[in-house]
């Protein structure tokens, strides 16, 4: 009995032990993406980059390795000149042969279970693939360190990371004293979706001065009931433009009293649409139209 | 159950259906806040959660129900097949195809959706009824089930390509309405609602005589006289439109047209003027209790109406076919 116990312990403490070792090592240079695959080695620069993910194209611009990029989504619309960059097709559940037909060394994708199956395929072919899931603003620090490392640019990495927790920390201290209204984020309206602690947004939300009902509710996008969200009585909406028609219009949202008081703050979504290089700007444009009187 | 004790047990199944529905929900309101807001009392945002949320949804979900039950009596009488319901007859995907255009097409907010599922609703229905003709020279009950799957497949078909391509926040949205909702509900809608459940209704009860002399069976029908494919035809449509304006109303809740109609004859009610108040009364219990579980089962978060109706009419209609057994 002793002795099946023993092993039974060495069993479950060899995993364990294993995941600690892991922990320890990936420090600033990541062994692991977010598929758990091994990151490809630094001593190589990718010079053919195909990137599936608005986030993660807009970051390799920001780097200065846009002009290695030979692919991107339909999606990846930032910086401008990541128009230019031949399309091939969606982010999730991407055309592999397409992918392929650029002859990229590198494919970054989104993490998501939707792309395991072709990010296989891809390293089947002899291809190097990363995959990152950007949700929290830790996730867009990891990002640029990850691809500054696989680009050989990890020194711009460094000041893209800094330039963007340089404003983060600027619009914290300033909205710090500020008082804290209550926010509820409307992202879609049938069924409701709003944001919970997951998401970057939720993030932002407390950086620029303010709270998030729903920042109790871990899913990055968490659906919500109407009757909840007059119950949680927030005492701002944010809502993209369209979003905010469609509240001031619906007889139903005029059980949140914020609506029916007109309480509704029009957030820029091309600025806020995604946790990436302009993450500070985000916040600052969150916080001026939470303190306008804190004149940001 | 005796016919006798199933009118008194399923009218006040609907009567607590109703109370628990307006009575709960994610907001814990206390029974005498519902009553204060209910004669107009009381703070506004419990006044608001009573009377523009709770109170129009619980009506909406009951005229789902019954227009879906009766809709489910009708068409397995007159098709004289037990596993006839508008759904399975091109209604749903004629539907979903008018609304996943609608949503793709970005018009996902607007009250558009609702005329575009209806359009597609009745587009299916009329396409079945010409294939039909097509295939058979007449609209006869077999052929007519026949178009109506394969109209019903093509639609699915045409949804995942429509869909395939779609952003994220889409498909979500296309989805949650396939899964049937009335989260949505308000008092224009019930009105019209209520209008197509009573005209719809009452036609079919109208001709319940009808469906029972089909229900015979084509034959014996004919001899005494029905014109079987006229009277098919004719109550197949009715039953269509009438599923059709609830998916216009609430999406797809699925399950109810085909389940309820075989508890209501498991109580011994077979006549189908009787089966169709049965049913209506049935599927309206059932879908308000559904809806009162789709949002407080995991709130704030709220359950799709339809995966719902098919978890609570599932184990109900096994016990039924055991207790028939």
């Amino acid at each position: 009995m002793f002795n099946l116990l023993r092993a039974l312990t060495a069993i479950l403490c060899v995993p364990l032990l294993a995941c600690q070792a892991n922990e320890r090592t990936a420090g600033d240079a990541r062994e692991l993406d977010d598929f758990g695959v091994q990151v490809p080695s630094g001593t190589q620069a990718f010079r053919r980059i195909v990137s599936l993910n608005p986030t993660t194209t807009e970051i390799l611009f920001a780097l200065g390795a846009g002009d290695r990029l030979v692919g991107r989504s339909d999606w990846d619309q930032w910086p401008a000149a990541a128009r230019r960059v031949p399309a091939v097709g969606p982010g999730l559940r991407p055309n592999v042969e397409a992918v392929l037909a650029r002859d990229p060394e590198l494919v970054v994708l989104y993490a998501s279970a939707d792309n395991r199956a072709a990010a296989a395929q891809m390293r089947a072919a002899g291809i190097a693939t990363i995959a990152l899931k950007v949700d929290r603003v830790s996730d867009f620090r990891g990002a640029v360190r990850l691809l500054g490392n696989v680009t050989g640019l990890g020194t711009a990495a460094f000041a893209l990371v800094d330039s963007v927790d340089v404003v983060l920390r600027r619009v914290r201290a300033a909205t710090a004293n500020a008082g804290r209204p209550t926010i509820f984020w409307h992202v879609w309206d049938a069924p409701i979706i709003t944001i919970g602690q997951g998401s970057y947004l939720d993030e932002l939300v407390d950086i620029a001065g303010a709270k998030n009902i729903y920042s109790d509710l871990r899913a990055p996008s968490p659906q919500v009931a109407l009757e909840d969200v007059a119950r949680r009585n927030p005492q701002f909406i944010l809502a993209g433009p369209v979003g905010a028609q469609v509240l001031a219009s619906d007889p139903r949202w005029q059980v949140v009293p914020a609506v029916a008081n007109g309480r509704i703050l029009v957030v820029d979504t091309a600025l806020v649409g995604r946790p990436s290089v302009n993450l500070g700007d985000a916040a600052l444009s969150l916080a001026r139209l939470l303190h306008p009187r804190l004149g940001l | 159950m005796r016919p006798a004790l199933f009118w008194p047990a399923i009218s006040s199944a609907v009567v607590l259906m109703l109370l628990m529905a307006v009575a709960f929900g994610s907001a814990p309101l206390t029974i005498s806040e519902v009553g204060h807001a209910l004669t107009g009392r009381g703070d506004a945002t419990s006044i608001a959660i009573v009377q523009t949320l709770r109170l129009p949804r619980a009506f909406l979900a009951l005229l789902v129900g019954a227009a879906l039950g009766m809709a489910g009596a009708a068409l397995q009488g007159s098709l004289r097949n037990a596993l006839a319901e508008p759904y399975l007859l091109g209604v749903s995907g004629g539907a979903a195809v008018g609304a996943v255009i609608a949503v793709a097409a970005g018009m996902s907010s607007s009250g558009f959706i609702p005329l575009a599922a209806f359009a597609g609703a009745a587009f299916a229905v009329a396409l079945a009824l010409v294939i039909s003709r097509a295939a058979s020279g007449r609209a006869e009950p077999r052929a007519l089930l026949m178009a109506g799957v394969i109209v019903g497949a093509f639609a699915n078909a045409a949804i995942m390509v429509a869909l395939a391509g779609a952003p994220p926040n889409t498909v979500r949205g296309a989805l949650w309405w396939m899964m049937g909702s009335v989260a949505d509900a308000n008092w224009i809608q019930v009105g019209w609602l209520s209008l197509y459940t009573v005209a719809g209704g009452g036609a079919l009860l109208w001709f319940a005589r009808d469906i029972d002399v089909l229900a015979l069976g084509e034959e014996p029908a004919a001899a005494l006289g029905l014109d079987v494919d006229r009277v098919s035809r004719r109550i197949y449509l009715l039953g269509s439109l009438l599923a059709a304006a609830t998916v216009a109303a609430a999406g797809l809740v699925g399950f109810v047209g085909l389940v309820v109609p075989h508890v209501v004859r498991a109580a011994g009610i077979h006549r189908h003027r009787a089966l169709l108040g049965g049913s209506a009364l049935t599927g309206a219990a059932l879908v308000i209790g559904a809806d009162l579980a789709a949002r407080t089962l995991r709130p704030p978060a709220e359950l799709p109406l339809g995966a719902i109706t098919a978890l609570i009419g599932v184990p109900f209609f096994l016990v039924q076919l055991g207790r028939r057994s």
